[in-house]
């Protein structure tokens, strides 16, 4: 079979992904407010979904949810991954369901769980795709996080690439060194194999990793990163540039509207809701 | 003038160390000076500036005597973060000294942090200066290195310091790159009076720039002198792993009475007297008929970028490849060199045109199997790594495919490279020029038709990088043919018998070394320097330029002396 180039579902287009994600170039709607405003945002609905068993409450946050990922443009790598999971979760209830004997409440139980999950997870896609890493750190350290956490996130941001591109090339080492493929029964060899690799590859990526940080450790002392954390002076500077106008106070407004609609409507309208 | 950095009897051993880094350094640096600071592996030069920002002793602590003061700051006494204000560091591995997303950000990371209320100014006015202030939106992995070295030295800038310690510019950058670093250095140091000091191998750079040399000898400075007095020195230098830079040495053999030039106009001037030279004696270049190891046809290819769009990187290529060639591969960076080398690899397939090796079109097999036929090194030798020693590292293509006689094979390798005190050891704790070794190792063994170099010589000294040199050259044995992709035009003069010219992912010329040093608006077009023997080779008439001193001193001693 001739090979040829892959835009998608290659490993380029897997780092290039996660790049994007982690960067929000894509832009999208929640990109725009106060990077405050979208964390408060993400941990209202990572707590309310947990404050009800009310189905119709949790479909409708559910729907919410689904609007916001449509809005702030996530990628169809992470999107996809959602949905897989979410239709293999699906497929699992029915089955565990049918297997012990279960009935409609038996899965109107599991699927309330699964909807208080995705509802979370859709609500967290929206929000991370939307902040870029200074501007989610900012809005850490406004929060009163500690520094050494809100500098380890934009970091983390920072290594990433480096990460993975240090993957890439040890497991295109590990293609070319290693002996050819033979196929086996139905290609089973070849995901074994790259199974293998992968695990592999793990060591020499951490230790050409960590053998770069010695740098970076020197230079944040030499940059004042440790002076910092002692003084206020520049936390004050750094976040000077964050401000609540309306379009953020309308974010509030509208999350708020949202929420208490979600559960009056559950209140109006309950769809097989139990008492616990 | 005052001395800014002023150290008294310093000595310095790491906890565990059998011998102390630094020992007695005496060493008075004036405010305002260019200083370079020169030394083989292991003489102390990076410990030394380690001392100026008190890294030692409060960071890497350690028996210290002595004592260091800079800017009227006693190191001893001071903390890192207060001697940080008087004294930036770039890194030789600068990349990582840039710790946030955007550039922008990571210059006024350092203002930020020491609470200055002008710190959007200060980031602002320091990329002004060095011309990236385009950049600030951009981040930090998406630029080249050479905006990434202008990055870190800006995020220096910004702070103002008394002093700007660089330590090897030349090792990471392309040699137009670090040009443009030199040149930046050099003004920061003419307009806001900032003493420079940069760790250097390469003495023409020193030549041009420094305007003081510090020798540094196993932990002690040997002497610190003006340029013109440090590079007269040359068998002193030619020691400790600095070769004189080719010009000195030209002049010094041609007229040894004449002064010491920095460039090669003063050499100009100092061979004036000689008469004309004769020509370069060299066989013309013919064209070669031998067998084609690889083959590329109407080559197209191209990278998706993290904003979705298509960069052409290889444009509608054919080219040739032949059996017994030694091919160097020139260009500025993104020119597409390490993106031909992935097509020549089979990793990457191109999007337009086929891609032959050995016969096989890369399409139709899978890069496992082209691996027998063509081999790639990469430039950052630790990549290569895979295993935990040495021996197994070199062994570990020809053992996976069984090929008969490995054992002996490996030890061959092991003995011809010289690895075999070291094949027990873990690959990466090795230091660069016995790592670059290994990766050639590693190459050897799996035989191939074509091997394929990115960088070979890129952050060795200069002792190591002969070395190399020398080992390219006796690959011509085994392998059939080598391409080696460098901005190194030494390594170019000395090795390579054919230079393919890339630009924009097209050929711009298929040339010999000689042709391609006599052609300054195609070098000028690609940003490429050539050596000064070559330029100044052209200065005094000489075409095709002489590629190597010897040729060049040759090219006078058949010159009609006294125009007979």
């Amino acid at each position: 079979m001739a090979r040829k180039q892959r835009d998608v579902l290659s490993v380029e287009w897997v780092k290039l992904e996660l790049l994007r994600t982690a960067y929000a170039t894509r832009g999208g709607l929640m990109s725009k407010f106060d990077p405050r405003v979208v964390v408060a945002w993400y941990l209202v609905f990572a707590v309310v979904p947990w404050l009800t068993h009310n189905i119709t409450t949790l479909s409708v946050l559910f729907a919410v949810g689904a609007l916001a990922v449509v809005l702030s443009r996530v990628g169809p790598l992470v999107l996809g991954l959602f949905i897989f999971g979410l239709v293999t979760e699906t497929a699992y209830i029915f089955a565990v369901a049918w297997f012990f004997d279960g009935d409609v409440q038996t899965v109107m139980a599991l699927l309330t769980l699964t909807l208080k999950l995705g509802t979370v997870a859709l609500a967290s896609m929206a929000a991370f795709v939307s902040l870029d890493p200074e501007k989610l750190s900012d809005a850490l350290v406004s929060m009163h996080a500690p520094p050494l956490l809100s500098f380890g996130v934009s970091y983390g941001y920072r290594m990433l690439p480096i990460i993975m591109e240090e993957f890439h090339t040890i497991v295109d080492g590990y293609r070319l060194r290693s002996k050819p493929v033979e196929r086996g029964f139905l290609g089973w060899r070849i995901p074994a194999a790259v199974a293998f690799a992968l695990v592999r590859s793990f060591y020499p990526m951490m230790l050409n990793t960590a053998k770069r940080t010695r740098t970076t450790v020197e230079a944040l002392e030499t940059r004042g990163f440790t002076f910092a954390g002692e003084s206020k002076a520049g936390r004050s500077m750094r976040l000077a540039y964050l401000r609540l106008g309306p379009r953020d106070a309308a974010l509030v407004a509208v999350t708020v509207a949202l929420v208490v609609g979600a559960f009056m409507f559950g209140q109006h309208l309950p769809l097989l809701s139990r008492d616990f | 003038m005052t001395a800014v950095i002023a150290i008294d009897d310093l000595s310095f051993r790491y906890p565990g160390a059998d011998q102390p880094s630094l020992r007695g350094v005496d060493l008075r640096i004036e405010r305002g000076d260019f200083c370079a600071v020169i030394g083989g592996n292991g003489s102390g030069k990076t410990t030394l500036c380690k001392t100026f920002n008190g890294l030692i002793p409060h960071f890497w602590t350690g028996e210290f005597t002595g004592g260091a003061t800079v800017d009227g700051l006693d190191t001893l006494e001071s903390s890192v973060a207060a001697l940080s204000q008087s004294v930036g560091y770039v890194y030789q591995d600068f990349g990582n000294q840039l710790v946030r997303p955007t550039v922008g950000t990571d210059v006024a990371f350092g203002p930020v942090n020491y609470g200055l209320a002008d710190f959007r100014e200060r980031a602002d006015d320091a990329m002004r200066v060095l011309g990236i202030d385009h950049l600030a939106g951009d981040y930090v992995w998406e630029l080249s290195g050479g905006q990434q070295h202008l990055t870190a030295l800006a995020g220096v800038l910004a702070m103002d310091p008394a002093v700007i310690v660089v330590d090897e510019p030349v090792a990471e950058l392309a040699p137009a790159r670090a040009e443009e670093t030199y040149r930046m250095l050099e003004r920061i140091n003419r307009e806001r009076g900032t003493t420079i000091v940069v760790i250097e191998h390469h003495a023409e750079f020193i030549a041009r720039y420094a305007g003081s040399v510090v020798l540094m000898a196993a932990g002690a400075v040997r002497w610190h002198l003006p340029v013109r007095e440090a590079l007269a020195r040359t068998g002193e230098l030619a020691e400790h792993g600095i070769p004189s830079p080719q010009i000195i040495d030209a002049v010094s053999r041609l007229a040894p009475e004449a002064e010491v030039p920095l460039n090669v106009g003063e050499a100009k001037a100092a061979l004036d007297g000689l008469g004309a030279p004769g020509p370069v004696d060299r066989r013309p270049a013919e064209a070669s008929s031998a067998r084609p190891i690889a083959s590329l046809t109407g080559v197209t290819h191209g990278y998706r970028d993290v904003h979705g769009r298509l960069s052409k990187v290889i444009d509608d290529m054919d080219l040739t490849l032949r059996e017994g060639e030694r091919i160097a591969l020139v260009g500025s960076n993104g020119a597409g060199k390490s993106t031909l080398l992935n097509l020549l690899t089979g990793i990457k397939v191109p999007r337009k045109g086929t891609v032959e090796i050995d016969g096989l079109d890369t399409r139709r097999a899978r890069p496992a199997e082209l691996a027998d036929h063509v081999c790639y090194l990469y430039q950052r030798a630790e990549q290569m790594f895979l295993k935990d020693s040495v021996r197994e590292e070199i062994a570990m293509f020809p053992t996976e495919r069984a090929r008969p006689g490995t054992d002996a094979l490996v030890e061959e390798i092991l003995d011809r490279l010289r690895l075999t005190e070291m094949a027990d050891r873990d690959g990466r704790t090795l230091s660069g020029g016995q790592q670059r070794r290994v990766t050639l190792g590693i190459g050897l063994a799996t035989t191939p038709a074509l091997l394929l170099l990115d960088e070979p010589t890129s952050s060795l000294d200069v002792g190591t990088r002969a070395d190399v040199v020398a080992m390219l050259a006796a690959l011509a044995e085994t392998i059939r043919c080598v391409v080696v992709a460098t901005h190194d035009m030494h390594l170019v003069a000395e090795w390579a018998d054919r230079v393919l010219v890339l630009d924009s992912g097209r050929i711009l010329a298929d040339t010999a070394p000689a042709d391609l040093f006599d052609d300054p608006a195609l070098l000028e077009t690609v940003g490429l320097v050539p050596p000064q023997i070559s330029a100044l080779g052209r200065e005094v008439g000489i075409h095709p330029p002489p590629l190597t001193v010897d040729e060049f001193v040759s090219a006078y001693a058949q010159a009609p002396v006294g125009g007979r």
